[in-house]
């Protein structure tokens, strides 16, 4: 073996032969992508058991012999589509829950149409989640239910734990909630009340636009989305590469507009007066004290979350009035944590075993 | 094999995602002004404004081409999701009956539910 300034050069023809390879690889399978439509996405059967302007509840069908007594409902964040938790076999959220013997059930969100753009906040946690909530007690023919939010649909959670501390809901789990809305700097600027015309913006427009919340996300990371085409384009040949890439780039770009009411009172309420960290939140005229949950709660937050970063994060556990409380840190991003290889050995096998236990 | 720091593909991969941070890391700086946002704002105020105007403008336009509008195609589809819908609440109230008649426990797809009884695997049991 010789080697000039560290270049092993009994390796170049081979690393040459490799790099043709996969360049020929990249021209067809190039060609491929282009010709073929992503995979298929939330596919696990599942039955529509509600469904009522933007709100939808699933449940799915169970896939264990054996099931937990409490039922859970997933409350998805209003912003994205719920099949970030359903993406293929093997890389599924809610087939790990199935197959661990959860019965489960997902509160999703649709586009709202233009006439429901008066939805308010009170919508979302008097009246969905309720709503959501007794039909899974129907369902189930279980009291108790145990309630996971993802992001805003942990908040949405929250809020309404807080404004029902006395059930039904028997445990709650948040992925990556926000509560102190000061530590999302980025989006505090982009919502900075002296520029930020939020009044204007929805009487305007009435609910607003998806690209635009899209655009705000992505400015978080102006560079990524461009980076992330190029090694897409260096890791064309790579199957699995380009099956994670289409599912992750079809979620992140399938982004739901939001109910301009619900929106106004999300800009005023939260990123401008930070109401649910000062403890002065309310809904519908009655008072959100995160202090009145003392159901056992559980918050995973993500190591490298650039949308709801740990500092915005770090406050639920110690605003809850639990004794049974626990926050967990796991590495990966606001995405990551939930969903793909990371969340499958991190996030997936800590819930089964902190809610197992809870779920009898 | 070259090691990972002679590598050029590893050289290039490593400086598209250096690059990536640097200019994710410096656009975040300069988003953090407030004169950023001031722009931002006064971009995406017109913007959206103009958006939502073409929008109506576009509608006047199919409907004088004879062409469905947005606003009755939305409406179209609410009146399938209102069918759907009740299909739904019938389907549930069936399942209820049959529950109610003791023909078992059924699922929404009519398959049988299984029982309520699983418990938690005990420490050091590796789940199924």
């Amino acid at each position: 073996m010789s080697a000039a300034a560290g270049f092993d050069l009994a390796s170049i023809p081979e690393r040459i032969q490799s790099e043709v390879q996969r360049a020929i690889q990249r021209s067809i399978k190039g060609v491929e992508y282009i010709a073929s439509s992503g995979p298929s996405l939330g596919s696990t059967p599942k039955d529509i058991l509600h469904v009522r302007g933007t709100m939808n509840l699933y449940h799915y069908r169970p896939m264990s012999d054996e099931i937990y007594r409490v039922p859970i409902l997933i409350v998805m964040a209003t912003t994205n589509r719920g099949y970030i938790l359903d993406m293929v076999p093997g890389q599924s959220f809610i087939e790990f829950l199935l197959k661990r013997g959860y019965d489960v059930y997902m509160l999703d969100w649709i586009a709202p149409k233009p006439e429901e753009k008066s939805l308010r906040m009170e919508d979302y946690v008097l009246d969905f989640i309720p709503d959501c909530i007794s039909r899974v007690q129907r369902d189930s023919g279980e009291t108790d239910v145990t309630v996971i939010g993802y992001c805003f649909g942990g908040v949405l959670s929250l809020l309404y734990g807080s404004i029902f501390p006395d059930g039904p809901m028997k445990n709650l789990i948040c992925f990556t909630t926000p509560i102190d809305f000061r530590e999302m700097k980025l989006f505090q600027n982009f919502s900075d009340r002296r520029y930020f015309d939020v009044d204007g913006l929805v009487d305007r427009v009435g609910n607003v636009p998806p690209e635009m919340i899209l655009s705000s996300f992505e400015m978080l990371r102006p560079a990524s989305r461009v980076a992330s085409q190029v090694q897409l384009w260096d890791n064309i040949w790579n199957d699995e590469y380009v099956k994670s890439y289409r599912m992750f780039d079809r979620w992140a770009t399938d982004t739901l507009p939001l109910a301009g009411e619900y929106f106004r009172a999300i800009t005023k309420d939260l990123m401008w007066d930070n109401k649910l960290f000062n403890d002065t939140m309310s809904v519908g005229g009655r008072p959100a004290d995160l202090a009145k949950i003392k159901l056992p709660i559980l918050h995973a937050v993500a190591e490298h979350d650039h949308i709801v970063p740990y500092d915005a994060a770090k406050h639920l556990i110690t605003k809850v009035g639990s004794s049974d409380k626990e926050e967990v840190m796991l590495k990966g991003g606001h995405v990551s944590l939930v969903a793909g290889a990371n969340a499958i050995k991190r996030l997936w096998p800590k819930l089964d075993s902190w809610l197992g236990g809870r779920s009898i | 094999m070259a090691d990972k720091g002679n590598d050029p593909v590893a050289i290039w991969q490593t400086m598209i995602g250096e690059m990536e941070k640097g200019f994710n890391s410096f656009a975040n700086q300069a988003m953090a002004s407030p004169e950023f946002s001031k722009v931002v704002n006064q971009v995406g105020g017109a913007s959206a404004g103009a958006q939502k105007q073409l929008g109506d403008l576009m509608e006047k336009y199919l409907v004088s081409m004879n062409l469905p509008s947005r606003a009755q195609m939305v409406g179209m589809a609410e009146r399938l999701q209102s069918m759907e819908g009740q299909l739904n609440e019938i389907k549930a109230m069936l399942h209820q009956m049959q529950r109610d008649a003791g023909a078992g426990d059924s699922g929404a797809a009519g398959a049988p539910r299984p029982p309520r009884t699983k418990r938690p695997p005990s420490p050091g049991r590796e789940p199924k």
